[in-house]
């Protein structure tokens, strides 16, 4: 079980974390070792956003043409990344059973719980936007401007997730807090595409399609919130303390916090 | 014990070789301190300048100041045997009497104390024994072989008889110096419930290479490296965000 993420480790092709400072006494061979698992498991996390990439990618195309049969693939390739989220998940369990990681490298670890979770969950909204597909039948009553807005929406999502993926793997938490820039402009989409469905007419077949459009923006608008939430977890990993970048339930809060449960 | 030790600007030497430099440190009243660092940072000698136990190697010198309950163990007119009856001290191996018996090992702290007293507390002395043995958390498996020598136990045994020896003289501070690196992993657990349930009452002291211990059992935890005090603060803070990448470096084992 454990092997299978190391097998793939390499497959993700992001860039290794940054190395640790060197010691006075240099790397003892355990640690060493330990600290190669590690590396290993963040590459193996972060490979999973590369999964999504793919399926967002994938999903957006099968959008646009309405390619039912592409949608089908996203779907049925969500195993993929749940497979991710359990080797990981398992790796995670057994580092902290075996290696008992402290400090920097806890905090590590508990971010790339975190992280692998709402990668998951963003699989999980691609395969919502599949699933609205072939609700709509072959020729769909379409309205470009919906469409249009969504494909932006797709475009800043992807975006997003590249920008967390790069944030974590190079600890950058002015970048990780930048995606919550990114993030207001998929908001504000989706408020857009809320209000073109709504105004869209009597039609009852194309309001039906509106329908679902609102779902598949609302989908779009969630992958955005998982992509902050890594961010968050990179600001937690470098600094060690949680804070959310933004907090829709005190919005004037500047969001900084002491993590639970520290003194 | 309101006010716990206060340790400053504590330097200590070898001969010429200064093994601690310049610590400060508060250590609160009943609690749990656990000292961390590499072989060699000073940590056994630091606490062994907490009972004046360093002064006795030749060579050996000790400057600064350590208050104990506001009372300097240094100042002028403080006497050592006292100190070290306020002060207990257990060891990495445990160093029963081996000649005596289980009671007669928890009983000569007290013979000391209780010299020149009248002879009708013998009752006193068993009953005195019995409270340590018990707050050991010993006494049930030696009740019934009191008179047996103490070197005939197990070593996580004795240990715990090694506690039960500091504690009859009812010390207000133990100290312990890897106290759990010659034992097994159940007599250890045994060990660090006993320091749980001490913490109570005592103030403790421990020094330990198993950083998994000190995060176990300890409410703080000081790192030394060189002779210094790098950082000390709530264990769970030293675990998980350290202020010091010294501290940082060592806990996650990237030297040591």
């Amino acid at each position: 079980m454990s092997s299978a993420w190391r097998e793939h480790a390499d497959s993700g092709g992001s860039p290794a974390p940054p190395a640790g400072r060197s010691a006075p006494g240099g790397l003892s061979q355990g640690r060493a070792h330990f600290q190669q698992q590690l590396q290993r498991l963040e590459a193996h996390a972060l490979g999973g956003l590369d999964l999504i990439l793919e399926q967002l990618d994938r999903v957006l195309e099968a959008l646009s043409h309405q390619d039912v049969e592409l949608a089908q693939m996203v779907i049925a390739d969500d195993d993929r990344v749940d497979g991710r989220y359990l080797e990981v998940h398992q790796g995670i369990l057994s580092l902290l059973a075996l290696q008992a990681p402290v400090a920097g490298d806890l905090r590590l670890v508990a971010a790339l719980l975190h992280m692998i979770k709402h990668i998951e969950r963003m699989g999980d909204q691609c395969v919502n936007i599949a699933k609205m597909i072939p609700l709509s039948g072959h020729e769909p009553p379409v309205r470009r401007e919906v469409l249009e807005a969504l494909a932006r929406m797709g475009a800043c999502a992807r975006s997003e997730v590249t920008q967390a993926k790069a944030a974590f793997a190079g600890r950058a938490v002015d970048l990780a807090e930048d995606l919550v820039r990114q993030d207001r402009e998929i908001n504000r989409l989706n408020r857009e595409i809320f209000r073109m469905a709504i105004e869209i007419g009597d039609d009852p077949d194309t309001r039906e399609w509106a329908m679902h459009m609102i779902l598949v923006a609302r989908a779009l608008e969630r992958i955005g919130d998982n992509a902050v939430d890594i961010g968050e977890q990179v600001a937690f990993v470098v600094t060690g303390l949680f804070r959310e970048f933004s907090d829709s339930s005190h919005p004037s809060d500047t969001g900084l916090a002491r993590s639970p449960g520290s003194e | 014990m309101a006010d716990g030790i206060q340790v400053k600007q504590l330097n200590a030497w070898f001969g010429a070789t200064q093994i601690i430099r310049d610590i400060d440190l508060a250590i609160a009243p009943v609690s749990i301190t656990a000292i961390i660092g590499p072989s060699g940072c000073g940590k056994s000698t630091f606490v062994r300048c907490l009972n004046r136990m360093h002064e006795v190697v030749p060579g050996a010198r000790v400057s600064g100041t350590v208050l104990l309950d506001s009372e300097d163990l240094y100042g002028p007119g403080a006497d050592p045997v006292q100190i070290r009856r306020r002060v207990g001290m257990v060891f990495q191996k445990p160093n029963p009497f081996p000649t005596m018996s289980v009671f007669d090992n928890v009983a000569a702290g007290l013979r000391l104390t209780m010299r020149g007293r009248s002879q009708g507390s013998k009752a006193e002395l068993r009953a005195k024994v019995e409270a340590a043995l018990r707050s050991a958390g010993l006494w049930d498996e030696v009740a019934d072989r009191l008179g047996e020598p103490g070197a005939g136990l197990s070593g996580g045994q004795q240990q715990r008889l090694c506690i039960a020896r500091s504690l009859a003289v009812n010390p207000e501070v133990i100290l312990m110096d890897e106290p759990c690196s010659a034992l097994d992993p159940i007599a250890t657990l045994k060990i660090e419930e006993l320091i749980d349930q001490l913490k109570r009452r005592v103030t403790i002291v421990i020094v330990t290479h198993n950083m998994q211990q000190a995060a176990r059992v300890a409410d703080r935890t000081a790192f030394m490296l060189d002779g210094r005090l790098i950082e000390v603060g709530a264990t769970q803070e030293i675990f998980t965000t350290p202020g010091d990448p010294r501290t940082e470096e060592y806990v996650t084992g990237k030297f040591g």
